[in-house]
């Protein structure tokens, strides 16, 4: 059980930039989600915690004991961290079975024969491997294979685990069940976990807050709900959920707490924490369709997700919008929208 | 990032030093013997001085020697380019059939010294071929050898190095992914354009390693344009080197150095041309290659088949016939017949003459502890270079190819400079075991270090790392991860340092003395005195020796972990 915190993190390789300006606090015991575009700096940010990679900014601290620090040289390494990982390839030890796998962290800790036992008969059960104890690892499938590794990062109690894109790999099915698995054992445990993932749904899913990266800066780190409903720029906006960005022009404070944004001609009431929002992120859920309304858009494209269809629209000024609607609707079909509360940011966000 | 930072990345220091005097160990032995002749090579009697490599140069016989040497090695390269070529390609694409015996067979003359080769093939020609005598073909006497001529040493130097170019190709082909060959096909690829097309280009990296690597080991042989350049007054380099040795002593270490650095200099220029080539030309492979590719041959296998075991006969049988034919005639140039039939040449080569056993025995520890030290050191070694690179291991990868390159009797005469003294005492080296054993060392550090370097490469760095996660320091993290997984590797390097050093002569031709003889020397010794029986007894005997090592690690093959049998990868 740890609380991980960085400030100011930045990794440079050679000339390329992967991480800038990181400064988070990861709770003990809370399961974050790195959440971000393929080469955002997720697995760079995740090897810095472990200790396989330096900082060459800033530094890292274990529950408030600095364990790596860019500008004292400070480096503990791994094998000195108690921290468990799971890399996306597994890293299975090839010429090992399952058990000798699992029971290596414990071999290494100098736990006594017996305890060992114990321990590995114990991880091996709550990731349903008992059966395959004696099993070598290439005698397993994928998502056996991924349940071993996560069997080894468990079994020595690490004060961390940490996952590299762990479901990459798997079915549809065999994702939920994994999910549910980490989920309870996250519950058990009260491990932090430190999860990297590019698949929203799957973070949003599973975590307490999520960080979501772009080009190696973190651009928001929140619970999921408050990523939904109150993305901080642009990006965040765009990669969680589903809806649309649109500029609009700041009219200033409205009777009722929110502010007054003026939206192709109309006035929009929205929520925001800037005075002048001049961006706003439409959520589906924010449109309510009608024949009146006081815009206007034109139906583009009609696609049933279950249970509802999602419209995609094109306002009066060329404007995207996404919609939902219990009924399908016919392409190059005009309809009014009422649009309630959405959330206003401004375009510019200050970095750092 | 500080200079302080990048020593602590990857975590433990604790066996840093040992790795660090490891490297140190390990440079001092391949490279001060080469660094020391360099010296020799350019130092006057008042020091730093060019007048040497001047006066050498300006000499006749170092001219035509250089180009006989490029000659030879050069047509030596192109045979063995197109036997090992077309082996291997057959072998590793075709469904033809009986491959492991093809390659098995393929091996032989790789691991034959190459006096014997020599001594082999003018058994199979020339007026005193007892063979040739026997069955009433031999060309009246006084009609010359006709493998005494360049062309002879050429032919003979492509034999001795085809399983060169063929074990490189074929590791080459077998990480060809099936798929690409599969894409093409279906794209409507076949025959000649699909070989022409996709195998070939994505085969030219290790064709083109395969060539560079026989074209060095075919400068620098010794064995074969001895005994069949020096009767017929053809000199090469590495025999130039030997002649002027033995005839004039070590008054022309000098002389000797100068034209030692002209082979290495050669040799580089083809291992640069050939890195060159490469820079542009190196394809990632994508894709796992899981399964052999197997492009029937159909109504063609059987006369392919044919056609490669007649080029096994041709290369391999008939040579070792000849040789054993000549081991058991009383006197050389006597048909063989069962009248004449003898073991006379057989009982006094191996049991009346001390200096066989003793051989044997010197030959078989040498070659032992060359293979035990090597595998050693080489893993951790690996490891450094891999994981903590740096100016240092970086140069040393280089250079570590340059003692195996050299010729042999480069390396010997750099190890006597080195040794004859040593530092800061009276004692000497020269004359004793040790001289060869590092000579040895410092020869076949590349034949064991270069596949635990690649089996290293290829692990995912992630096993360690995982281990490192798990709390596992250096020490434990190489012998539990790392060892198991190279071991196969690490073996397979073994059993090839053994088998070279086994049969080596080009070192020992110079380093041995009274006692210290090794099997090479005597061979080469009974030969220049005339004993051709004795020598070919002791040449037959030494290759069934090799012959029965190899088969039987061919037979434990099944119960060995995949890739130690190194001609089966
Ligand atoms: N060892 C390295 N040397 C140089 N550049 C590197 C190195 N490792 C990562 N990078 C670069 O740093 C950036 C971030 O890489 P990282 O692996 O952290 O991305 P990621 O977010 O994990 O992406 P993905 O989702 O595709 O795994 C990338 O642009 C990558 O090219
Ligand atoms: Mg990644």
């Amino acid at each position: 059980m740890a609380e991980l915190t960085l400030t100011a993190l930045g990794k440079r390789f050679d000339s390329h930039v992967a991480l800038t300006e990181v400064s988070a606090t990861f709770d003990d015991g809370e399961f974050v989600a790195l959440l971000g575009p393929s080469g955002c700096g997720k697995t760079t940010l995740l090897r810095l915690l472990a200790g396989f990679e330096a900082p060459t900014e800033g530094e890292i601290a274990v529950d408030g004991t600095l364990v790596a620090s860019a500008r004292s040289g400070k480096l503990l390494p791994p094998e000195e961290r108690n921290m468990g990982i799971v890399f996306q390839s597994y890293a299975l030890w090839p010429h090992m079975s399952v058990a000798r796998n699992v029971a290596y962290p414990l071999e290494v800790r100098g736990f006594s024969r017996a305890e060992r036992r114990t321990r590995v008969a114990a991880a091996l059960e709550m990731t349903g491997l008992t059966d395959y104890a004696d099993r070598m690892p290439a005698a397993l499938s994928g998502g056996q294979r991924q349940r071993v590794a996560l069997a080894r990062s468990l079994v020595a109690d690490p004060s961390a685990v940490l996952l590299d894109e762990p479901l990459a790999n798997l079915d549809l099915s065999l994702r939920a069940t994994m999910q549910e698995a980490f989920a309870a054992f996250h519950q058990r445990t009260g491990a932090t976990m430190v999860y990297v993932t590019h698949d929203q749904t799957e973070a949003m899913a599973m975590a307490d807050r999520v960080a979501v990266m772009d080009g190696g800066r973190i651009r928001q780190f929140a619970t999921p709900e408050v990523l939904y409903s109150e993305p901080a720029d642009a990006f965040v906006a765009g990669f969680v959920g589903d809806g649309a960005v649109v500029p609009v022009e700041p009219c200033g404070p409205s009777d009722t707490g929110d502010v007054t944004v003026r939206l192709l001609g109309q006035e929009v009431s929205a929520r925001a924490r800037v005075a002048g929002p001049d961006r706003l992120c439409i959520r589906p859920e924010d449109i309510t369709l009608g024949d009146e309304g006081a815009l206007r858009a034109e139906v583009r494209q009609c696609t049933y997700l279950g249970g509802r269809f999602r419209l995609r629209l094109i306002a009066e000024g060329g404007l995207d919008l996404v919609a939902f609607s219990t009924a399908r609707v016919r392409q190059g079909a005009s309809l009014g929208l009422t649009i309630g509360r959405p959330w206003g940011f401004a375009a510019e966000v200050a970095h750092g | 990032m500080t200079p302080k930072m990048a020593t602590n990345m990857g975590g433990s220091r604790s066996g840093d030093w040992l790795l660090s005097a490891l490297m140190g160990l390990a440079i001092l032995l391949t490279l001060a013997p080469v660094v020391r002749l360099l010296v020799e090579g350019v130092s006057g009697p008042a020091g730093f001085s060019l007048a040497p490599v001047a006066e050498v140069l300006a000499q006749s016989t170092t001219l035509s020697a250089l180009w006989h040497s490029i000659f030879t090695a050069g047509v030596g390269t192109v045979i063995s380019v197109i036997l090992g070529g077309a082996f291997a390609f057959l072998v590793a694409l075709t469904d033809i059939r009986a491959k492991g015996a093809l390659v098995f067979c393929l091996m032989i003359p790789m691991m034959i010294p190459p006096q014997i080769t020599a001594l082999a093939w003018t058994q199979v020609m020339g007026p005193s071929s007892v063979l040739l005598k026997t069955i009433g073909l031999a060309p009246p006497l006084g009609s010359p050898q006709p493998l005494h001529s360049p062309l002879g040493i050429a032919v003979l130097l492509g034999i001795q190095h085809t399983s060169i170019v063929f074990l490189t190709l074929r590791a080459g082909l077998r990480a060809i992914p099936p798929e690409a060959v599969e894409a093409a096909r279906i794209s409507g690829a076949r025959g000649l354009r699909l070989w022409w097309q996709v195998v070939l280009p994505l085969s030219v990296p290790s064709l083109a390693a395969g060539t560079a690597m026989a074209f060095v080991t075919a400068l620098g042989n010794f064995g074969i344009p001895a005994m069949l350049g020096i009767p017929a007054g053809y000199s090469t380099l590495p025999t130039l080197i030997y002649q002027r040795l033995a005839g004039l002593g070590t008054s022309v270490l000098t002389e000797v150095a100068v034209l030692a650095l002209l082979i290495g200099v050669v040799a580089l220029a083809g291992v640069l041309l050939n890195r060159l080539f490469l820079r542009r030309r190196a394809y990632g492979l994508i894709g796992l290659a899981n399964r052999p590719l197997e492009v029937s041959l159909r109504h063609l296998r059987l006369p392919v088949e044919l056609a490669l075991w007649l080029v096994i006969f041709a290369i391999l049988v008939l040579p070792l016939l000849a040789l054993a034919a000549t081991s058991l005639v009383p006197a050389y140039g006597v048909p063989l017949n069962w009248q004449t039939i003898s073991l006379g040449g057989w009982y006094e080569a191996l049991f009346r003459q001390p200096v066989t056993a003793r051989a044997f025995g010197n030959s078989f520890l040498l070659a032992t502890g060359a293979a035990v030290v090597l595998m050693a050191i080489s893993l951790p070694l690996a490891w450094v270079m891999l994981r903590r690179p740096n100016r240092l291991s970086r140069t040393f990868d280089l250079l570590v190819d340059l003692p195996y390159a050299l010729p042999g009797v480069v390396l010997a005469i750099a190890c006597i400079l080195l040794f004859i003294n040593l530092p800061l005492t009276d004692l000497t080296l020269y004359g004793t075991i040790w001289i060869i054993f590092i000579a040895y060392i410092a020869r076949f550090f590349t034949v064991m270090l270069r596949p635990v370097q690649s089996a290293l490469a290829q692990l995912d760095p992630a096993m360690e790392e995982a281990a490192q996660s798990a709390g596992a320091s250096l020490g434990r993290r190489l012998r539990t991860i790392i060892l198991p997984l190279t071991a196969p590797a690490a073996a397979a390097g073994a059993i090839l340092v053994f088998l070279t050093a086994f049969n080596e002569l080009t070192v020992s031709a110079l380093l041995w003395s009274s006692g210290t003889e090794t099997l090479g020397v005597v061979i080469f010794n009974l030969e220049d005195s005339g004993e051709t029986v004795m020598a070919s007894a002791v040449s037959v005997a030494v290759v069934g020796v090799v012959i029965v090592l190899m088969g039987a690690i061919q037979l434990a093959s099944r119960r060995l972990p995949k890739g130690v049998v190194p001609w089966q990868n």
